[in-house]
């Protein structure tokens, strides 16, 4: 509080009518105990070339950053942006749109600043001022009559005595602020098994028919709307092909097409063994009818963290998961033999429909896919 | 005057017969050559010669893993009998075949054996079963118009193991799937067709010739330093060494700038 130092004098309304612009500085430093002790003119001899070379920079950097602003307008709008392949005409110019758009905005905001800077070091007078530091805080006087404001704007609000006003205030801010948990937080609370017998629960894929239609085998061809279905025949000895849930009412479904094919517990390993590799085939008990001849049906989705296990080696049979290398036979019902991995993966059955002669999924997997939750038993 | 229009109308006759003749013939030919199945391979496999010269390369170069009658030798060498033509181009144009050693997988390395003599063991193999052939075509034609749909295609049946820019990856037990860079496109083609070593097989039913050629147009488009827009792959593994690169590049240069403001002021 330097305004109550007995030495300051202030100028009277008179007197600060008089005082010049370098004046009022000079007593807005001292009423603040802030001495400027050197404040240059960085061009004390005006005009000279070397103010004129400084000036001139500094512009050429503000035009750096227009020109360059104004370059990337026009890459934007004209530049050809469409996609051309490496190996066609054009594509040179194509593969430098993104690095040319970056490099004229980057190069006008840099220039921007670097000419912000450059005035800064040329042109702003480099001061050294010296502030007075004083001891402890505020004096007893201060902080007593402070003090005293805030508790007479308490008294003087009446606030104390209002009881009813107090409580509604409490009620109506408490309320609110349950509005606000109960927004943030009730989201996260749901009953996952509240439809424990859909398709849509943890303890079934999207192979699960609720009304006794088949759902057939198909193949991804990059385009949903195409659906091609899987014949035994289709694949070699010694072939896998990853397979999705297809139903006949959903033919011409485009979303109900897309939701099977990206459904993440859908995806499941057809594997066609090789015939001398079939005869080796130990089977899990109960599954002993899940394939159709050498046709094997995996589910995709790796027992441990749920990756997908799509590394199938034909002549060792083994199936191996990327993501901690896990490894399962596949000639002894796709049981772990390597890595974390500690059941074996689901087994889809599988059979031809005899009409169409298409594999379709007999059942749903008799066992959850996929890694292990709460309620898991197995 | 009779025997003028006679005489025209026979000439007219015989036209309109010829050119009844030569439309029919026409018609015939561009119809067959629409319907006809294009054979499907080339390869000289009635070739008698080409067949025996195969078999004479053979006896010197394969025999001692394969055996005398392409029946394989019991932990050397796997029977060669119905693999086709496909399978030996693959094994033999990548330089696989012949073997060095029994490993754990067989590389890649510089062909021991000249296209010539790859083609004529190709029809002695064929000659005993037959098995899958190559379609005749040079390699630009297995090249696709659709390298979007082949990326697709590329990422669900290959990417798992040859990673979804064709870097490869490890298998089991030290076995790797290699990396895909200078393969060429009949070496893909027949690689997706045979099903060398521990890969799957993809007949042409499972992934029709169209679908194939669209893969290799994606992997042309991916591979050989295609898909390297900022001048290093940086091994091409992803947001990892990227990621790396830009923190360590990134924060040196911000410390530089820092350092270079605090100087001057």
């Amino acid at each position: 509080m330097s305004s109550t130092d007995p030495e300051q004098k202030l100028p009277s309304e008179a007197e600060l009518a008089e005082l010049s612009r370098e004046d009022l500085v000079r007593l807005g430093g001292k009423l603040d105990d802030v001495e400027l002790v050197e404040y240059p003119d960085p061009w004390p001899v005006k005009g000279t070339r070397a103010e004129k070379r400084a000036e001139r920079l500094v512009a050429a950097w503000f035009l750096i950053a227009a020109l360059a602003g104004l370059a990337f307008v026009v890459v934007f709008v004209a530049w050809p942006s469409a996609y051309v392949a490496p190996d066609q005409e054009g594509y040179f110019a194509y593969s430098l749109y993104t690095p040319l758009l970056g490099a004229t905005l980057g190069l006008s905001v840099a220039a921007i600043g670097v000419a912000a800077l450059l005035y800064t070091k040329k042109f702003i007078p480099h001061e050294v001022a010296v502030q007075q530091r004083h001891e402890g805080g505020s004096t007893e006087v201060d902080k007593a009559t402070f003090a005293a404001h805030l508790a007479d704007a308490g008294v003087r609000s009446t606030i104390g005595r209002r009881s009813l006003i107090k409580r509604t205030a409490g009620l109506g801010a408490g309320a609110m602020g349950l509005g606000v948990g109960v927004f943030a937080l009730g989201g996260l609370v749901r009953d996952p098994w509240a439809q424990t017998d859909t398709p849509n629960s943890l303890w079934h894929t999207g192979w699960k028919s609720d009304d006794g239609e088949r759902v057939f085998l198909r193949r991804a061809t990059g385009n949903p709307e195409v659906v091609d279905l899987v014949k035994p025949g289709d694949l070699d000895a010694g072939a896998m092909e990853t397979v999705f849930p297809f139903r006949e009412s959903e033919r011409g479904d485009h979303e109900a097409l897309s939701k099977a094919l990206k459904r993440s517990d859908n995806p499941v390993m057809l594997i066609r063994l090789r015939p001398q590799d079939a005869a080796r085939v130990v089977k899990a008990e109960g599954q002993e009818d899940f394939n159709y001849g050498d046709y094997y049906a995996y589910t995709k989705i790796c027992s441990h963290l749920g990756c997908p296990t799509s590394l199938y080696e034909q002549r060792t049979n083994r199936i191996l998961c990327p993501c901690h290398q896990s490894q399962f036979d596949a000639l002894n019902h796709a049981k772990p033999i390597f890595g974390p991995a500690t059941r074996k993966l689901a087994q889809l059955p599988i059979a031809v429909d005899e009409k169409t002669g298409y594999l379709y999924a007999l059942r749903d997997f008799i066992e959850p896919v996929g890694p292990a939750f709460w309620e898991r038993k197995s | 005057m009779t025997k003028k229009p006679r005489s025209r109308g026979k000439f007219r006759r015989r036209l309109a017969g010829l050119l009844a003749l030569g439309f029919a013939l026409l018609s015939v030919g561009l119809a067959y050559s629409a319907l006809a199945p294009s054979p499907p391979v080339a390869q000289a496999q009635d070739d008698a010669a080409l067949v025996r010269k195969g078999e004479q390369i053979y006896n010197t170069t394969c025999i001692s893993c394969h055996g005398a009658n392409l029946e394989g030798v019991q932990d050397r060498g796997p029977s060669l009998v119905g693999i086709g033509q496909a399978s030996v181009y693959f094994q033999t144009a990548t330089g696989r075949m012949p073997a060095v050693r029994q490993e754990a997988q067989v590389p890649r390395k510089p062909p021991k054996l000249t296209p010539d003599q790859v083609d004529a063991i190709g029809a002695f193999v064929q000659s005993h079963g037959g098995g899958t052939q190559l379609p005749n075509v040079p390699g630009e034609q297995l090249i696709g118009d659709n390298p979007a749909r082949g990326g697709e295609l590329f990422r669900l049946n290959c990417a798992s193991c040859h990673n979804f820019t064709g870097r490869g990856g490890a298998l089991s037990s030290g076995k790797y799937a290699p990396a895909l860079d200078g393969v060429t496109e009949t070496e893909i083609y027949a690689a997706m067709l045979t099903g060398p070593q521990n890969m799957p097989k993809f007949s042409d039913r499972q992934l029709t010739p169209e679908e194939k050629k669209d893969i290799i147009a994606y992997v042309k488009s991916v591979t050989d330093g295609n898909n390297n827009p900022g001048g290093s792959a940086l091994g091409g593994l992803g947001p990892q060494s990227e990621g790396l690169i830009a923190f360590i590049v990134g924060i040196a240069a911000l410390v530089g700038v820092t350092l270079w403001i605090g100087a001057k002021s």
